[in-house]
C-alpha cells in the first residue's frame, strides 16, 4: 500500500510538472508551430481518452465520434452567427453532442458487438449529407459546401485556445480517473469481465453503457468545439470524416487500449509522426496503419502493454533493476 | 444519375440495375461475416484496389477490364488468403475486437497506398461499350448498369452454387454454422477461413472492375462503398447470399426513388436513414434468420 501510494504520488508530481510546463510554453515564447502540434496533441488526447473509455472499458466500439465533435463544432460555430458567444457555444456544443448521443442510442444500443460498430459508422456519413443539404442560418453559401466561418471570438488569442485545449485534456484525464474509481467504473469492470454475470448481480448494463456513451460524446464534442474555434471554419466533408475516427482509434490502440496511460503515449506517437512526415501526409497514415496492424498482432495492449511485459519479464526485469541501482548485471 | 425523363419507371429500373452493383460489392462482405463473424472494415478499400488494378491493366497493357479479371481475380484471391492467414487469423486468437481493428489498419494502408500510387485524382474505366446506352421502349439506360446487374446475378449464383455443391463450400458453410462441430468432423477451420476470405476477395475483384466502369473512383472512395455494402447486408441480412442480392436491389431502388422524389442531393441520406431504421427495428435484416 505504501509503495503504491508513493508511486501514485510520483506520477502525480510528474503530471503536475508536465501540466505547468505545457501551460507556460506560450508565455516563454515557444514557436507558433510547436504550439500548433501541442494543440492538436491535446485535442486528440482528450478524444482518445474518451474512446478508450468507450471501447476499452465499456466494450463499445464506437465509430461515430466525428458525429459528436462535428455537431458540437457546428453548434458552436452557428451559435456565433446568431449572437451566442463562443464561451457559451463550447459547453452548448458539448450538450448538443450529448443529446445527440442520447437520441441515436435508441437505434444503436439495440445492436451489440459488430452491429454496434456498423450502426455507428453510418451515423457520420448521414450527418455529412444533412449538413450538405441543410443550412441552419445565413442564406448564401460561403466557400465550398455548407461551410461556416466562426464569427467573432471576442479577443480570444491562439494562446487562449491552446489553454482551453489544455483544460479540456486535463479534464478528460480527471474525468476518466473519476469514472473508473466510481460505481460506474466498478460496474463497467464487472460488465467487461462477464456481462451476463454482472447483469444477474444487479448491474444495469444498458444504463451504465448509455451513461458512458453520453459522457464520452459530451467531452469529445467539447474537444471538437475547441478544435473548430482554433480552425475558425467548419464544413461537412472534413468534419464528418472517417479520418477523425482513424486518428482517435490509432492513438488509443497504438498506446494501449484499456490502459490508463495508453491514449497519452499513442497520441504522442501519432502527433509526432504527423509532425515528422508533415510534407508526406499519405506516408504518415500509411506508416500509422502498418504500426496499428503490427501492434495489434504483437502487443494487443499497445506500447504501454509492451513496456509492462518487458518490465515483468524475469530477465529484462533483472537488467532494469541493475540499471536502476547502477550495478552491473 | 442520368434520369432525363420525368416518369417513375426510369428511376425504378435504374435502381434495380444499380442494386445489382451494390449486391456485387456486398457479397464478399456478407460471406466473410457469415463465415467468421467479422465486419471487414477494409472491404471497400479492397474493392477500390481492384478498380485500380483494372485501371492499371487497361492503361498500361490496354487490357479490357472484363478480360483483366483473368489477372485480378487470382491476384485478389491470393491477397485475401494471405490477409486472412497472416493478419486477421492471428488477430482472432487475441480477442474478438482485434480483427476489426486490424481490418481498420488494412483499410488505412490500402487507402494511402492507392493515394501514393495513383494520386488522389478521380479515375474511371472507360471502354467503348461502358459508355453506350440501350433502349427499353423510349427509355434510355447506360449499358454499364446492365452489366452491373448481370455481374451481380452471376456472382451471386456462382457463390451459392459453390457454397452448396462443392466440398470446400460445404466446409465453409459448416464452419459458419458451428465452428466446433465442424472441427470435430475433421474440417480444418483455419484453412476454410482462408479460402472463404480468398473467395470473398475474388468477388471483390469483380465488384471493383464493374464499379470502375460505372462510377469514377478515388483512393478514398472505399468508405462510401463500404457504407453502401453495409447498408446492403443490413437490409438483406448478413451472411445470406440471396438476401444480400435482394438487399442490394432494395437499397438501389430506395436511392433512385428517393432521388426522384426529393432531389438527387438527398438520395444517399435517404439510404442511410433507411439503414439506421432497419438496424433499430430489425438488426438481423429483412431476410435474416
Amino acid at each position: 500500500m505504501g509503495q503504491k501510494g508513493s508511486k501514485e504520488r510520483t506520477t502525480g508530481i510528474i503530471a503536475a510538472i508536465v501540466v505547468v510546463v505545457l501551460a507556460a510554453l506560450p508565455l516563454i515564447g515557444a514557436p507558433e508551430s510547436w504550439l500548433l502540434y501541442l494543440l492538436l496533441f491535446l485535442i486528440y488526447f482528450a478524444m482518445a481518452n474518451m474512446w478508450n473509455l468507450l471501447a476499452g472499458y465499456a466494450g463499445l466500439i464506437s465509430l461515430c465520434q466525428p458525429a459528436f465533435l462535428g455537431l458540437a463544432g457546428y453548434a458552436m460555430t452557428v451559435g456565433t452567427w446568431v449572437g451566442v458567444p463562443w464561451w457559451i457555444g463550447l459547453p452548448g456544443g458539448a450538450l448538443v453532442a450529448a443529446l445527440f448521443a442520447l437520441v441515436i442510442s435508441v437505434a444503436v444500443f439495440r445492436l451489440s458487438g459488430v452491429y454496434f460498430a456498423i450502426g455507428t459508422l453510418v451515423v457520420p456519413e448521414a450527418l455529412r449529407m444533412v449538413f450538405y443539404l441543410w443550412r441552419p442560418v445565413g442564406g448564401k453559401m460561403q466557400g465550398a459546401g455548407a461551410g461556416y466561418m466562426v464569427k467573432g471570438i471576442g479577443g480570444l488569442s491562439s494562446q487562449g485556445i491552446y489553454w482551453l485545449a489544455l483544460l479540456v485534456a486535463i479534464g478528460s484525464v480527471l474525468l476518466l480517473r473519476g469514472i473508473l474509481k466510481s460505481r460506474l467504473g466498478l460496474g463497467l469492470a464487472a460488465i467487461r469481465d462477464n456481462e451476463r454475470c454482472a447483469a444477474s448481480s444487479g448491474v444495469n448494463v444498458f444504463r451504465l453503457k448509455l451513461y458512458t456513451f453520453v459522457i464520452a460524446a459530451a467531452i469529445t464534442g467539447l474537444a471538437g468545439a475547441v478544435y473548430y474555434l482554433y480552425q475558425g471554419y467548419i464544413e461537412p466533408s472534413a468534419t464528418f470524416n472517417v479520418k477523425w475516427t482513424m486518428t482517435i482509434l490509432l492513438a488509443t490502440v497504438i498506446g494501449g487500449i484499456r490502459t490508463e496511460g495508453g491514449p497519452m503515449v499513442g497520441t504522442v506517437v501519432v502527433v509526432f509522426l504527423y509532425f515528422l512526415l508533415a510534407r508526406y501526409a499519405g506516408y504518415s497514415l500509411l506508416i500509422q496503419g502498418i504500426i496499428l496492424i503490427f501492434i495489434m498482432l504483437l502487443s494487443p495492449q499497445g506500447l504501454v502493454g509492451l513496456a509492462r511485459r518487458i518490465a515483468a519479464h524475469p530477465r529484462t526485469r533483472w537488467i532494469m533493476i541493475s540499471v536502476r541501482t547502477g550495478r552491473a548485471p | 444519375m442520368g434520369m432525363g425523363s420525368g416518369d417513375v419507371i426510369t428511376p425504378l429500373i435504374i435502381g434495380i440495375m444499380l442494386g445489382g452493383l451494390y449486391a456485387l460489392i456486398a457479397l464478399g462482405l456478407s460471406l466473410i461475416f457469415g463465415v467468421m463473424r467479422l465486419i471487414n472494415l477494409a472491404h471497400g478499400d479492397l474493392v477500390i484496389l481492384s478498380s485500380y488494378i483494372a485501371y492499371a491493366l487497361l492503361t498500361y497493357l490496354g487490357l479490357d477490364p472484363v478480360l483483366g479479371l483473368v489477372i485480378s481475380i487470382p491476384f485478389m484471391f491470393v491477397l485475401g488468403f494471405v490477409i486472412q492467414r497472416y493478419l486477421l487469423g492471428k488477430g482472432f486468437a487475441v480477442s474478438s475486437e482485434t480483427p476489426l481493428i486490424i481490418a481498420f489498419g488494412i483499410s488505412l494502408v490500402l487507402q494511402n497506398l492507392n493515394q501514393i500510387l495513383w494520386t488522389p485524382l478521380s479515375r474511371g474505366l472507360n471502354t467503348s461499350y461502358s459508355r453506350m446506352s440501350f433502349f427499353v421502349g423510349e427509355r434510355q439506360f447506360p449499358v454499364s448498369y446492365l452489366l452491373d446487374f448481370v455481374a451481380g446475378i452471376v456472382v451471386m449464383l456462382a457463390l451459392r452454387a459453390f457454397l452448396t455443391k462443392t466440398y470446400m463450400g460445404r466446409a465453409i458453410t459448416a464452419a459458419s454454422q458451428d465452428k466446433r462441430a465442424a472441427q470435430l468432423m475433421g474440417i480444418n477451420t483455419n484453412r476454410v477461413y482462408g479460402y472463404a476470405f480468398a473467395i470473398a476477395m475474388g468477388s471483390a475483384a469483380v465488384a471493383g472492375t464493374f464499379l470502375g466502369m460505372t462510377f469514377p473512383f478515388t483512393p478514398t472512395s472505399g468508405i462510401s462503398f463500404l457504407t453502401i455494402a453495409f447498408g446492403t447486408v443490413v437490409i438483406g441480412g448478413l451472411g445470406s447470399m440471396l438476401g444480400t442480392f435482394f438487399g442490394g436491389i432494395i437499397l438501389g431502388v430506395f436511392q433512385t426513388m428517393g432521388g426522384y422524389l426529393f432531389g438527387p442531393a438527398s438520395q444517399m441520406l435517404i439510404v442511410y436513414v433507411l439503414v439506421l431504421l432497419i438496424l433499430a427495428i430489425r438488426p438481423k435484416g429483412l431476410f435474416g434468420r
